[in-house]
């Protein structure tokens, strides 16, 4: 039988009442990104849809600007 | 209807390097000339881009707030494709002006506020850009025990030799 893996714990807590997302913030955006550079998963982030939605909308808006990258 | 906006612009560092107010005043113009009511526009920062944007790894961006009638935008967003010294541009519609955003705009107005001269591009070989630090490592011969036996009058003897050593290093343990 498979040994189960311990889900690793979320990133980072965000209490949804907090201003939005900034795309400016990019030192805060770059730890939710996977080393290829993907957004990690909602389960990973540790966020709910809308935070979740909120950064991803964030994290696309610094990639356009080039403050991040598409892949690594 | 007039909304409030923040746009973030990417400028070529060639345009900076030869005046920074110069290079304010080409989005500022661009921004007036659509009917916008400029309300403050700063350097947010120079630095280094995360991907080479026409042939550019480093550039400065631009942090403006605006106020305009919605329709203006499609007149700025042609303005700003067209004009080949506005690298990128990133356009939203915000609530409010941020607090303290106009003092930080104000500082760039005060004499002896000097714009920092951005370094100069850096030329990164191709071998650097993929392979990071690895690229200034020596060139290692690779070993032998790991490849296929090579074909020769020399490849038994090796080979033999490499077995050798295997087995002392079994005793040994």
């Amino acid at each position: 039988m498979a040994e189960s893996r311990k889900p690793s714990p979320p990133i980072a807590s965000r209490n949804c009442d907090d201003p939005q997302i900034d795309y400016k913030e990019v030192a805060y955006l770059l730890k939710f990104l996977t080393p290829q550079a993907q957004i990690v998963s909602r389960k990973r982030s540790g966020f709910c849809t809308q935070c979740q939605r909120e950064l991803k909308q964030a994290i696309k808006r610094a990639r356009h600007l080039g403050l991040m990258p598409f892949v690594q | 209807m007039t909304n409030t906006y923040e746009a973030m612009f990417l400028l070529d560092n060639q345009v900076v390097r030869a005046d920074w107010r110069q290079a304010k005043t080409l989005v500022t113009d661009l921004l007036a000339k659509n009917g916008a009511k400029v309300l403050c526009a700063r350097r947010w920062d120079e630095r280094k881009l995360a991907y080479t944007i026409r042939g550019r790894t480093r550039g400065t961006y631009l942090l403006a707030y605006f106020e305009v009638d919605g329709p203006a935008l499609n007149g700025m967003r042609r303005d700003f494709e067209l004009d080949e010294r506005v690298l990128r541009y990133l356009m939203l519609r915000v609530d409010a002006l941020p607090a303290g955003e106009l003092e930080k705009a104000a500082e760039e107005g005060v004499e002896g506020y000097v714009v920092p001269t951005p370094p100069t591009e850096e030329s990164v070989s191709y071998e650097r850009a993929v392979f990071g630090d690895l690229a200034d490592r020596p060139i290692q011969e690779p070993s032998r025990r790991n490849h296929a036996p090579v074909e020769g009058p020399d490849a038994d003897g090796e080979g033999d030799a490499a077995e050798t050593n295997e087995a002392a290093v079994a005793e040994e343990i």
